[in-house]
């Protein structure tokens, strides 16, 4: 079974460090900035695979590195080492970073979609929620305004943003509403592999909950391949099957999340699920 | 050494010298045809030039003289014409400082011109192989409206990222049930650049299409020069089922030459004359109009 | 009867600990060398005392406990048998969709899901498609009592014994090949519990295998074709239901 995400030996140091001042770092030396440049490694040795249907989570605290991780995959950032394939790119036989930044960027219209916490990263909020859908669209080369105005409503449906708000702008709109207009314009182009980086972090309760419903949904149905990073462990539990920890910039325990949840074996995990179940 | 004689004033010297009364030097022109051959092999493409300072205010056609200027040799005649009229204040003036600082011979009959320098106007009779036409070009991007920073704009042309223009399109269509755009009409070149046609009227964007003549476009504030060569595709953006339509006045027609009148037989771009309330309608381009008067074909 | 039949699940030599690092990094041992061999079929019972490794069992036989050594082998309906302790965790979330199904004493249903939906997901996720889905949790959710009053609702409204079925019914909509129980009938009133048990015989008889723990001797005689006794982490004893529930009852056979 081919993955249709894959990761190898991600790293990504910021600053004056180079790959000498990785051995100073990680959990055994409980921390991520290097004693001797200063340089920050901010994550190293990360590996992991996601296959289509399958729902792969990202744990860890702030400053872990879980979002360095995800913006490397994407694109935003440029990792130090380490390859990134996708199945829809040559069947996996590419790295992503040795592809042009254009062609690497033209990937997001289809291939690679991400959802961030902030929607205003994933949108333009002074188009309406259906102009936002449009651009992925466009892009991908719809040139016919009903087809558009068709394919904008089904995904307005699909992810409960009320049909009579399509055509205002999205900065209009409340976080919740925000982030399901994200949800819509990532889903627009029917991507193979998603990445949601915090998607219910800072809504209110009531508002993550029903956005977390509406993600595990989509999920469930669309059969794509997520990447999910979360600090909660109440996200990853309800949508994804395996996970990852993540610790002063390095993955210190994979597994399935049940798993994870009831036998943690990392003494950090331990810590952490012991934390979050009180 | 005339220039140590200390009673003769340097400035005295320099409006001495009456060699020559041409508003570019040599290595300008040659500066400025370079920019131009490079928008000619690169269609749609905005070249950068060294916008030099001209006799008339940046942004009032300063891009299109400089082009002309750079041109224009001893055998050239030149028309220059403002919104169709060669008799407007800006046209007039404009062609008057390129007769007096070139010496070329100017006309106001589109087909004796080898040069046409124009403002918001093509001229309605298409032009042929030999002839170019020079426009003058306030805003030079046609994604000024939807992006501000410089670089992204440059990799959206370099990239050929033009999806955020669709949205511009998309959400003009969801709010006014049609696309406002009327003048300056973005429009794919080559398949690949899409161009601001400056503010010429959608009525003008068929005749860039796959045209005889040379199209320069010169934007002396923003300095920048583009070209659409002879015989290349301008399309102008639009969705495969809102088509692209140039506008007509229902029932107007030219009070002096009947354009537009059913049994005239033909169209032409129409302004409406001041102060006459819905009423009456000229021809934009005046020397077009003139023609169909003076040739008879019109019966007064 | 049972030699003529296939091994549907193997387990040998299976350990498992706790190491708790928070608390001096003290190990705790749970299962101390499991052997036990299960056929096609076969519907087994585990017993034994608090702490004896019943639930450790199962849970590692899932791999949400992950064993420290020992095989865990099934034989998929397929046919192929595969080893899940070493499994890689991807190939193992999809076994858990059609092969291996758990079913705790305690509600594991999604928050904000109708009930009927929480069944019906389930059976999709089986291979069933949108409406067939809904028609099989219309009618397993009948047949435990569930009426149709209460399949719009949210399983958190419901009642324990409520949860407990809406769970069972989440577990064997199409019935994967191995079925693990844990006390799925502790909280169950008389008439409900009937119904669960009679579903739960029927699926036996269909070839699903039973691995299970009930907390009541009666369902065990029921259901079970053997009963395993664990104490301390290993079988101490295997046999037909009536020679090992007569142990057990023996005062000195139950101090596991």
């Amino acid at each position: 079974m081919t993955p249709a995400l894959r990761v190898d030996g991600l790293g990504k140091i910021y600053g004056p460090g180079t790959t000498a001042d990785v051995a100073g770092t990680g959990p055994g030396f409980n921390r991520v900035v290097s004693p001797t440049s200063g340089g920050i490694v901010a994550a190293w040795d990360v590996s992991f695979e996601v296959g289509p249907g399958e729902a792969l989570g990202v744990i860890g605290e702030s400053g872990s590195g879980k979002s360095t991780v995800m913006r490397c995959i994407c694109g935003d950032e440029e990792p130090t080492t380490g390859s990134i394939r996708l199945a829809s790119v040559d069947g996996g036989g590419t790295d992503l970073r040795t592809l042009s930044p254009a062609r690497r960027r033209a990937l997001r219209v289809d291939r690679l979609a991400v959802v961030y916490q902030d929607p205003a990263e994933g949108l333009d909020l002074r188009l309406s929620a259906g102009g936002n859908v449009a651009e992925r669209l466009t892009a991908a080369g719809w040139r016919n305004f009903g087809r558009i105005r068709e394919r904008a409503s089904e995904l307005m449906l699909r992810t409960d943003v009320p049909l009579d708000r399509m055509d205002d702008p999205v900065r209009e709109f409340s976080g919740g509403m925000r982030q399901r207009v994200q949800l819509a314009k990532a889903l627009a182009n029917n991507p193979p592999v998603v990445l949601l980086d915090e998607p219910t972090t800072g809504l209110d309760a009531s508002v993550a909950a029903s956005v977390l419903d509406l993600i595990r949904d989509l999920l469930e149905e669309l059969g794509v391949a997520a990447v999910v990073v979360s600090h909660d462990f109440a996200v990853i539990e309800m949508l994804t099957q395996r996970v990852v920890v993540m610790h002063h910039g390095r993955i210190v325990e994979a597994g399935l999340t049940d798993q994870l949840l009831e036998d943690p074996q990392h003494p950090y995990s331990q810590r952490l699920v012991g934390a979050a179940r009180g | 050494m005339t220039l140590l004689d200390p009673t003769i004033s340097p400035v005295a010297l320099l409006a001495a010298d009456t060699s020559s009364r041409e508003l570019l030097d040599e290595f300008s022109k040659r500066e400025i045809r370079r920019a131009v051959l490079t928008a000619v092999a690169v269609p749609g493409y905005q070249v950068p030039f060294a916008s030099r300072e001209m006799p008339v205010a940046r942004g009032w056609g300063s891009g299109g003289l400089q082009i002309t200027l750079a041109l224009v040799g001893p055998e050239d005649t030149v028309k220059v014409i403002d919104q169709g009229e060669d008799a407007g204040v800006n046209a007039a003036n404009l062609r008057r400082l390129i007769a007096d600082t070139t010496g070329v011979d100017t006309t106001t009959v589109a087909g004796e011109a080898t040069i046409v320098q124009t403002r918001h106007r093509v001229p309605e009779d298409a032009l042929g192989d030999d002839q170019i036409l020079v426009l003058q070009v306030p805003v030079p991007e046609p994604l000024r409206g939807v992006e501000r920073d410089m670089t992204e704009l440059r990799r959206m042309h370099a990239e050929g990222d033009y999806a955020r223009m669709w949205v511009s399109l998309y959400e003009d269509l969801v709010r006014n049930g049609v696309i406002t755009q009327t003048t300056g009409y973005p429009c794919l070149v080559g398949g690949r650049y899409v161009m601001a046609t400056t503010p010429i009227p959608r009525w003008d964007i068929p005749k860039l299409h796959r045209s005889a003549h040379l199209s320069l476009f010169g934007a002396g504030r923003e300095k920048r020069i583009y070209a659409v060569p002879p015989h290349t595709d301008v399309e102008p953006l639009t969705f495969d089922d809102v088509p692209f339509e140039v506008e007509r006045t229902e029932g107007a027609s030219c009070h002096r030459c009947g354009a537009g009148s059913p049994d005239s037989g033909v169209e032409s771009f129409l302004v409406e004359l001041p102060g006459t309330e819905g009423g009456r309608w000229v021809c934009s381009d005046t020397d077009w109009c003139n023609r169909r008067l003076s040739s008879g074909m019109v019966a007064r | 009867m049972a030699e003529h039949r296939t091994v549907k699940l193997e387990v040998q030599g299976l350990h498992k600990s706790f190491v708790l690092h928070a608390v001096d990094g003290r190990r705790i041992n749970a299962l101390n060398g499991i052997d036990l061999a299960i056929h096609t079929g076969e519907h087994v019972a585990l017993v034994g005392s608090s702490g004896a490794g019943k639930s450790t069992l199962l849970k590692s036989v899932y791999r949400t406990y992950l064993p420290d050594s020992g095989t865990v082998t099934l034989r998929l309906a397929a046919g192929a048998a595969v080893e899940l302790t070493g499994l890689e965790d991807r190939e193992l979330v999809a076994l858990r969709v059609r092969e291996i199904g758990y079913v705790s004493q305690f509600l594991r249903s999604e928050p904000r899901r109708s009930v009927r939906d929480t069944v019906a997901r389930a059976g999709r996720r089986r291979g069933l498609d949108h409406d067939a889905s809904l028609d099989a949790a219309a009618e397993i959710l009948r047949r435990l009592g569930i009426g149709e009053n209460l399949w719009r609702s949210y399983p958190s409204l419901l009642s324990g014994g409520e949860k407990q079925r809406v769970n069972l019914a989440s577990g064997i909509i199409c019935p994967p090949g191995l079925l693990l129980l844990d006390e799925p009938v502790s909280a169950l009133d008389p008439a409900n519990r009937e119904s669960v048990l009679a579903l739960i015989a029927e699926l036996t008889s269909w070839g699903t295998t039973v691995l299970a723990v009930f907390h009541d001797l009666d369902a065990i005689e029921r259901l079970a074709d053997r009963v395993v006794l664990l104490s301390g982490g290993t079988v101490a004893e295997s046999g037909h239901p009536t020679d090992v529930l007569r142990t057990l009852t023996n005062p000195l056979g139950a101090i596991a």
